[in-house]
Parts: structure tokens; sequence; C-alpha cells
């Protein structure tokens, strides 16, 4: 009961705040926009496609790089675990497939999968 | 006091915030009320209270004035300066006068409108959707379409192939021509997948009178090489304030527009400190290296500081022999692409302002060819932006939206420039 009570407060508190914004909001621009304020500012050509579409956002290369350093991860915990034991052998095999990765990320960052913006 | 009246009062004493509309002859004086303190230019006119119309526009209509007007919030107010005030905006403040005069009635009228907001300027267009959103169902939803329905009026994007062979969605978009990301005038109609351009087309030409600048005048009768020189240093530097500012370095574009507006041929050592900071602000290896957008041999020709960063040896200045008498050389770089124009003209302002402080009383050109800041002004062909302009859809397809907008500002293109019949020829003998 005291949990229902809890969520009972947040929750008019958050009505409460939402109201309060709004009516802040109100009070200090009481003026609904206009047509022409609402349109996209793009240089004072009024636009004649909505702008709602669909485009290629790219996500492969944030993908390849998910699997580039994930795959490294899967390797490196059981490699570090046998390592010692295996001897100098372990090193290389670790290096080679460090490199056959690096292949990937060298080309996502030729398709420009580091530029987050 | 209520709260808005409190704040309406503190706004009173802020910088103006104004948004420009900038024509023919206007750019320069335009650009330097960057470095007053009593206004701020900005990038839209949301965040605009007065809308300044400067400059000529061709036979008087100013394209997209009743748009932006009615896209600043109320209160709001427009200033025509050294115009005429047009039909559309009757209700203009109009400024002759110089900068100070112009400072002074922004000012004043920016405080009258925070003091009493219902003075602020009407609509210039109706306020009702163009046409309202009807889908076919009983509530205006459904239809063809991702969304259903024509939402107000608009269609929704067409489909095309993008890059990765995929068909999705191509955007139209008309950009400009008052948009703070291009010069001033420039219009361009993009198809965008994304911020990916796929196709342009280079909007409506604002040319208007013939210029009257030096170089314009040197078609017509010789001019001293040290007054051309220093005028091409300026151009240049002013070039560089606005292209810093757009790269995100404003505080080293404002250093370059200051220098700009005092220079004189003993400011060659400030200038070489301005070009090693812009140098080492890492601008060449982090935002120009992507522009790309090569302009070499054939259709760089005539281009200027253009073509001779693509390696083409075109200077009109070579056969001039008040110039050969000083020694001149071409600069040229290499690659042609848009950090290879930055650094010609970087390299240019240095040389330019060397010239200006040798040359003496030497005159040169007058003949109808003049080397100008842009390139070769003749008196009957097309500017230097004009050839530019037309090279623009094929430069600027296949980039992205922030790369097709360095590569613009390395261009250096004044779309009001662009008047087929550039120099005007009254009076030539």
């Amino acid at each position: 009961m005291a949990l229902l009570g809890s969520a009972l407060a947040v929750f008019l508190a958050a009505v409460l705040a939402v109201g309060m914004t709004r009516w802040v909001g109100d009070v200090l621009n009481p003026l609904a926009l206009t047509v022409s304020e609402k349109v996209p500012f793009s240089g004072g050509s009024p636009p004649d496609f909505h702008a709602w579409n669909r485009f290629h956002i790219r996500w492969y290369t944030m993908a390849l790089l998910f699997l580039a350093f994930d795959m490294e991860m899967v390797f490196m915990y059981p490699w570090a675990v046998v390592f010692v034991r295996e001897g100098l052998i372990s090193p290389v095999e670790m290096l080679m497939f460090i490199l056959i990765l690096l292949v990937g990320i060298v080309y996502a960052w030729r398709e420009r999968g580091f530029e987050w913006a | 006091m209520g709260v808005r009246e409190a704040l309406a009062g503190l706004a009173r004493w802020s910088p103006v915030p104004v948004f420009p509309i900038v024509g023919g002859g206007a750019r320069d004086l335009v650009r330097d009320l960057r470095l007053r303190p009593e206004v701020e230019l900005v990038a839209t006119p949301r965040h605009a209270t007065l809308l300044l119309v400067a400059g000529r526009f061709p036979s008087g209509a100013i394209p997209g004035l009743a748009v932006v007007h009615d896209q600043i919030p109320v209160p709001r107010a427009t200033v025509r300066w050294n115009g005429e005030v047009s039909d559309e905006i009757s209700s203009a403040r109009l400024v002759g006068g110089d900068e100070e005069d112009l400072i002074a009635t922004l000012v004043a009228l920016h405080r009258e409108m925070m003091a009493d907001p219902s003075r602020s300027g009407p609509p210039i267009l109706p306020d009702v959707d163009a046409v309202e959103w009807r889908g076919v169902g009983p509530y205006g939803h459904g239809g063809k379409g991702m969304t259903g329905g024509t939402p107000y009026g608009r269609p929704l994007a067409e489909r095309a192939g993008d890059r990765d062979g995929i068909e999705l969605d191509q955007l139209p978009v008309t950009i400009g021509p008052w948009v703070g990301a291009l010069p001033w005038g420039l219009e361009l109609a993009v198809k965008l997948q994304g911020d990916l351009v796929q196709e342009v087309e280079v909007g409506p030409r604002l040319s208007t009178d013939p210029p009257t600048d030096v170089f314009s005048m040197a078609t017509r009768k010789p001019m001293t090489v040290a007054v051309l020189e220093l005028e091409r240093a300026r151009h240049h530097l002013r070039w560089l304030a606005d292209a810093l500012s757009i790269q995100g370095l404003s505080a080293l574009g404002l250093r370059a527009l200051r220098l700009g507006k005092i220079l004189t041929p003993h400011h060659q050592r400030e200038v070489r400190r301005l070009l090693a900071m812009v140098r080492r602000s890492g601008i060449f290896g982090l935002a120009l290296n992507r522009a790309g957008g090569e302009v070499t041999g054939s259709q760089a020709k005539g281009l200027g500081p253009v073509a001779r960063a693509g390696g083409v040896d075109d200077d009109a200045r070579r056969d001039e022999p008040a110039y050969r008498e000083l020694g001149f050389q071409t600069i040229l770089h290499q690659k042609g692409d848009a950090a290879a124009r930055w650094r010609q003209r970087m390299a240019e302002v240095t040389q330019s302002l060397d010239l200006s402080d040798r040359a003496g009383d030497r005159t040169a050109f007058g003949a109808g060819l003049v080397e100008g800041p842009r390139g070769r002004i003749t008196a009957n062909g097309p500017s230097p932006s004009v050839v530019v302009l037309d090279l623009l859809p094929q430069l600027l397809s296949g980039l992205e939206w922030g790369d097709a907008v360095s590569l613009v500002w390395s261009l250096d293109i004044d779309p009001t420039e662009s008047v087929e019949t550039h120099v005007d020829n009254r009076g030539a003998s």
C-alpha cells in the first residue's frame, strides 16, 4: 500500500511539473505559432515536400565496429586464462587474430564509420 | 511588474539580434556589423528581432522576403538600409547613411519593440495552412505513403536508389537564398538522402547592377598596383572571415575580419600570425580534407585562385609590365581541391600585401581585362561567380551536406556578382 502511495505521489508530481511547465510557457509567450513560424526555416524557400522520409543511416558501419571489438573480447577472455600455459604461440595467434579484425576496422573507417555526427 | 515585462526589460539592453537579407553592393557593409558589439547577426529568423534588408535586388523584388519576415517571432520589425521600401515591407524603417546611422536605428528600434510589442510588424503571408492534412479515413488518417495523405498539402519524398544500391526516399529541398550556411543570395535546389546530396540545381541568379569596385574600374582605366593589391588582400581576408565562421572558428573569423578592415601594407606580420593560427587550428586535417571538389584543367580557366589552386598558371598580372617590374610570379598549388583553394588564397594575401608595399606609384590594367580576386574580369564576359555557379551541380553531387557547405565556401561565390555582362561599359572609350 505504501508502495502504491509513493507511486501515486511520483505520478502526481510529474503531472504537476508538466502542467506548471506548460503554464509558465503560456504566461511568457501567450501567442500561438503562426503557420509560417511552424514551417522549418530553409532560407526563405517554402518546403514543397514533407520532411518525413526514409533514408539509409548506414548502421552497418556501426555493426561492423561492434562486431570487431566484440569478437576481440570474446576471444581475449579465454586467451587471457591460457596464454601463460600455452607459451609463445598464444601471443602470435592473438596478434594474427587482431590483425584480421583490424582489416574490418580499417574498412569501417574508410566508410566513415567513426564519424558519429 | 510581471515576469514578461521584467524579461523584456532585460532584453532591451542585450545586443540586437538581427537577421540579414543582403543584396548587391552590401555584403561587405553587412559583414562588418559582426565587429559591432551593439548587434548580433543571427543564423535564423527564429533568433532575430529585427530583419535587416540591405543592398540592391534585381528589379526591386526580394526573393523569400515574406517567408523570412513571417518566421521572425513577434515583436519584430524591418529595417531597409540604403534602398527602397517595396510593397511587401511597407512597414519597414528606411535608413540611409553609414554604419553608425544604421546601428543607432537598429538599437532604437529594438528597444522600441521590447518596450511596446504591439508595434510589431504585421505578417505578410496569410496565417492558413496551404492545404489541410486530409487522408482517406474519417479522422484524416490513412491513404498512400508512409504516413498517409499529403500532410499540409505537401507530398512525401520520392523514391530513388542510394549509393548503397537501396531504393529509399529522396527528399527535394530548396535551401536559400538567405540561409547562413551558404553565401547570401545563393539558392540551391538539392535532393537529399539523409545528409547525402544526390542532385543539385542552382536557383535563380540575383544579379544586379554592374559592380563599382576598384577591379571593375580597372577595366576602364589604369589603377595603381598598390590599391589593387591591398584590395585583393582585403577581399581574401573577408573571405577567410566568412569561411572560418562557417567552420565554427568564429573567434579566428572575427580576427580576420578586423584585420581586413584596418589592413595596410604594414600589417604583414599580423597577417602572417593570423594565417599561422589558421594552419594550427587543424582545419586542413579535420574538415577540408573531406570536401574534395577538384577544379582543374580547362574548367578552371579564368577562375583566379580557384585555377591556380589546381595548378593552372593563369593570372592576367603576369602580362602587365608593372607587375613584371615587381618580379611578380604566380603562386600555384596542385590538388585543386577545397584545402588547396584555402592554401592558395592564404598565400596570395601575403603576396598581395608585399606587392602593395613595393608597388610605389606603378599602375596596371585599364584595357578591358583585369585579374580580380575571384578571377578574370573582362568587359563583356561572364563573371567568375557565373562560371563557378555552373560548376556547382557536378561538384556537390555525392557529397555529404557538411562537406558540400565547406566546398561552396572554398569557391568564394558572390551570387549577386553573377551578371553575364560583368563590367559597366558606360564611359569606356
